[in-house]
């Protein structure tokens, strides 16, 4: 799979990608999008990496490192990286949930408030972005772990 | 005065928290970690000590949408059984910090001994039968975890599992009996669960239970855990087993604690259940496990399981007595309760120092040894004399109120009845005579071939000599302890009034003459107890097939069978074959729910379809059939993903966006997996099997009705308009939520506690396919 036309669409695809997937889960709360439709998308974009280049190339052709060979996938240094994601998520969503306990709240609830920026205009401030947060960490760091384990087999 | 509900969830919490922290402090300390024990067990038995005098029912909310609150009861029997469980308790761990030096893994022992002592103590002061049953399992994993101390031998296994299987097993007929006796609760208009309610108003509950024809089978369900529990007959055979466990194990939990549960229980509910149906199921168990248990004292060769099988012999006097309806009866089993935590306790440790010092717990090969251990010695004597029941000794005072429950038994009853007194007449000359043998490894002959035995240590022997002690003030003057917490535990237990009497008999009545018979028996036969052992020898053999052992073994072996060959079929290591099965069962179950809940087909009226709709489904349709068809795996994948693509379609067309959207999103990740793979799969299978096409395409069938089915049954017609809820998700999605994407809102918000369960499946996903593939050649290779 790893043609010449398959990875100069890669290269000019996975940044365009990136930035949708972000505005997707930016956008979520009022439009359509949000931290599951966004962590999917970026797997997406990592996937495509994955199949024009290979597992290490993030590593050595992204942020220039020298790859370490480590005995098994599961002590790869992304997939340890994935890892520590989805548990940040889950801790993020946690955190969120509970939140709410301090202010006498019962778990889970969410707030929002509205700021008013000289730039930006009204931007609405919501608590549930930050959950929305943990969903996407949950959904890429949980995602690329299983793709990145199949994938080097 | 009402009793204090934080003194009481501390005593009952702080063994917890110990447990926890136990393996830490063990990994700090060693096996100084025992004191830790000590200081516990101490610390519970005095914060109980305050709440003497107290009565009561008090609680605090526990679970509130459920209805269950955590509610403590306080009254004579909690008190005795929590006093004796922490008290006995510290003495155990004083005697194990000596008879357990330098064995290994003390903290996970240690640990288990607080958490079960915990647990016993939740038990005690349950006033709600969830608690109850938590309290009563969270012993059964406690003693689990205990018998299989030694994790290397395959004895001490099989004996901890069997433990396990027996009494969690009575413990699922306990939750089985308490949601019948909640159902007549609820009948009779009161809170469900709540235990003390229950017991106030017994009399129109259990009207309510015999209306509706729960009162037996709710009684036979109790009974059947106690009797497990407690190791009643046929569900003894667990006890003798357990002796595999260290001997502390065996003094705490199986003589002195948690066997007594059941009787426990038994007290507990005997006022609701007061009548001849109980007299007849739970006096005649009581008899017939004293016999029993009795007869099989009398045939062990090793002391401990001599103490285990007498043990089982003494519950059955304590579910006897209970089981018997005069107030004599709830007066006998309360006070022997008490006596026999005392004398039995002070035997097992007396045992577990015989076995230390001399090496041996074999009967033949220990004799003589009040020479060497004199303490120990004294010991034996007070505490077996109690045991076989001889005056003036504790347990002749209670067995006396016993003789007198099953005399009155007889006498009201008349005919059959009479059997009662009989029998447990038989059983205690059977009890004499194997107290006496045990006497005799202190006082008779000491064999050639026994090798010089040294002294205990002084953290052995001193709890051996206090529970000495205490049965001896409980002999010289028995209102002590009658006045102190007997006679309140018998009042719980009762119906009637009590007015409990102990004493040394002053005229011939006919329980003083069922004694004397008893004595003079056990004394007389005693010269010939090798020939006695030698004839039972044989009849224990010729029974061996009925044997509750050899049935519980080949039950289980059953058992084994029967899942192996499900294993092969169902789990056959093909991946298609495990599809086949799930998704064949999910879809029978799924319409099975429907047959039931709806019952009819749903109907198609008003469906109406626009033609754009039908175009992109009938491009799908087409997408569909063509994935069968394909030659090569990479049209077989692009074709999958036009399906997919129509779908998404589909959803833009009914206005879903984001699920369009999510649809879409997937949709991709998966071609890129799939594309993935696609170098790895073989080009050629096999030439096609006909019989698994059609086999395939049934499943197949069955399951796109199943979806079909689903969706009818769930749409709704649209001219109805929006339901309640989506006009609620609707109307508070901006004020409520601060987002105008009414989906997200939900997720994040409305249903957020759905979403976090989803993170935490994907979680899991994730960990497990890392655990699967990472770590599948660790089993080969070590």
């Amino acid at each position: 799979m790893t043609t010449v036309i398959m990875r100069t669409t890669a290269r000019i695809v996975v940044p365009i990608v990136l930035v949708v997937a972000f505005s997707l889960f930016l956008q979520g709360h009022n439009l359509p999008g949000g931290g599951f439709i966004g962590g999917v998308l970026t797997v997406a974009a990592f996937a495509l990496v994955y199949v024009a280049y290979n597992l290490d190339y993030l590593e050595s052709g992204v942020l220039g490192r020298e790859v370490e060979r480590e005995a098994s996938i599961g002590q790869h240094r992304s997939v340890a990286a994935y890892r520590r994601l989805f548990m940040l998520g889950l801790v993020v969503i946690l955190l969120s949930a509970f939140a709410g306990v301090v202010f006498g709240q019962p778990v889970l609830s969410q707030s929002f408030v509205h700021l008013h920026l000289p730039l930006f205009g009204d931007i609405e401030l919501a608590s549930a972005l930050v959950f929305d947060i943990g969903i996407f960490c949950v959904v890429v760091g949980g995602l690329l772990t299983v793709f990145s384990v199949v994938s080097a087999e | 005065m009402a009793p204090d509900i934080w003194v009481l969830l501390a005593a009952i919490a702080f063994p917890f928290l110990a447990a926890g922290v136990t393996p830490g402090i063990y990994r700090l300390v060693g096996e100084r970690v025992s004191y830790v024990g000590v200081a516990v067990a101490a610390t519970s038995f005095g914060l109980i000590l305050t709440q003497a005098g107290t009565h009561g029912t008090v609680s605090v909310s526990w679970i509130p949408s459920l209805d269950i609150v955590l509610r403590l009861r306080v009254d004579g029997l909690a008190l005795l059984f929590s006093l004796l469980a922490s008290g006995i308790g510290v003495l155990i761990f004083v005697y194990a910090s000596g008879y357990m030096h330098d064995k290994p893994d003390l903290g996970r022992f240690y640990m288990a001994l607080l958490a079960f002592m915990g647990s016993i103590l939740g038990v005690a002061f349950a006033a709600d039968l969830v608690v109850l049953f938590l309290f009563w399992e969270l012993t059964s994993v406690c003693s689990f975890v205990l018998i299989g101390y030694h994790t290397d031998e395959a004895a001490s296994r099989y004996s901890a599992r069997m433990a396990m299987v027996i009494t969690v097993g009575g413990g699922l007929c306990l939750l089985l009996g308490a949601v019948l006796i909640s159902l007549g609760a609820g009948l009779a208009g009161q809170e469900s669960f709540d235990l003390a309610q229950v017991l106030t108003n017994s009399e129109t509950v259990a009207e309510e239970l015999r209306a509706n024809g729960l009162f037996v089978p709710s009684l036979v369900l109790v009974t059947v855990a106690a009797a497990a529990k407690s190791a009643q007959v046929p569900l003894s055979f667990w006890l003798p087993r357990a002796m595999v466990a260290p001997t502390p194990v065996s003094a705490f939990l199986h003589s002195a604690t948690m066997v007594k549960v059941g009787v426990y229980a038994l007290g507990r509910l005997r006022p609701l259940y007061h009548g001849p149906e109980w007299t007849l199921v739970v006096a005649t168990l009581g008899v017939v496990t004293m016999l029993v248990g009795a007869l099989l004292a009398v045939i062990s060769r090793d002391i401990k399981e001599l103490l285990a099988y007498s043990t089982a012999s003494h519950l059955g006097l304590m579910v006897a007595a209970f089981g018997f309806q005069s107030h004599y009866g709830a007066e006998g089993g309360a006070f022997h309760l008490f006596n026999h935590a005392l004398f039995k306790a002070g035997l097992f440790l007396v045992a577990g120092i015989l076995a230390h010092q001399a090496g041996t717990r074999h009967v033949d090969e220990l004799g003589g040894l009040w020479r060497e251990l004199p303490v120990t010695a004294v010991v034996a004597v007070v505490a077996s004399l109690s045991m076989a029941g001889l005056p003036p000794f504790a347990g002749f005072y209670s067995k006396e109120i016993m003789f007198e429950a099953a005399w009155h038994a007889g006498e009201t009853s008349g005919g059959l009845a009479w059997l009662y007194p009989v029998t447990a007449v038989l059983a205690s000359v059977f009890t004499v005579l194997y107290s006496l043998r045990f006497l005799w490894l202190f006082l008779g002959d000491r064999p050639d071939d026994l090798d010089p035995v040294t002294r205990a240590p002084a953290s052995m022997a001193v709890p051996a000599l206090v529970l000495g002690v205490g049965v001896a003030v409980v002999s010289v003057a028995p209102a002590y302890a009658l006045d102190f917490v007997v006679e309140d535990a018998a009042t719980a237990a009762a119906v009637e009034s009590v007015d409990v009497h102990a004493g040394l008999p002053t005229e011939l009545s006919p329980p003083v003459a069922m004694s004397g018979v008893t004595i003079a028996l056990g004394l007389a036969s005693f010269p010939f107890y090798d020939d006695i052992r030698r004839r039972l020898d044989t009849i224990y053999t010729l029974s061996h097939r009925v044997h509750p052992n050899v049935v519980y073994d080949n039950v289980l072996a059953l058992a084994g069978r029967l899942s192996n060959g499900l294993d092969r079929t169902v789990h056959n290591g093909l991946i298609r074959t495990y599809v086949w099965w799930v998704l064949l069962s999910a879809c029978s179950l799924t319409v099975a729910g429907y047959a039931v809940a709806v019952g009819g087909l749903p109907s198609l009226s008003g469906a109406s379809t626009p033609l754009s709709i039908l175009l992109v489904l009938g491009v799908a349709i087409v997408a569909a059939v063509a994935v069968t068809t394909t030659e090569s795996h990479v049209t077989g994948v692009l074709t999958l993903g036009i399906l997919g693509f129509m779908v998404a379609i589909f959803y833009i067309l009914s206005s879903g966006a984001d699920l369009a959207l999510t649809q879409l999103v997937v949709e991709t990740l998966l071609l890129l997996i799939f594309l993935l793979v696609l170098e790895k799969m073989p080009a050629f299978y096999s030439d096609t099997d006909w019989g698994r096409v059609a086999r395939d395409g049934v499943l197949a069938a069955v399951v796109g009705a199943t979806a079909t089915l689903s969706v009818l049954y769930t749409a709704r017609d649209e001219s109805d308009g929006l339901t309640e809820t989506a006009q609620y998700y609707i109307d508070h999605a901006v004020e409520g939520g601060g987002g105008t994407n009414v989906v997200n809102v939900i997720l994040t918000d409305f249903r957020a506690f759905d979403t976090l369960g989803e993170s935490i499946v994907i979680v899991i996903a994730a960990l497990s396919v890392l655990v699967l593939l990472t770590m599948r050649d660790w089993g080969e290779t070590g």
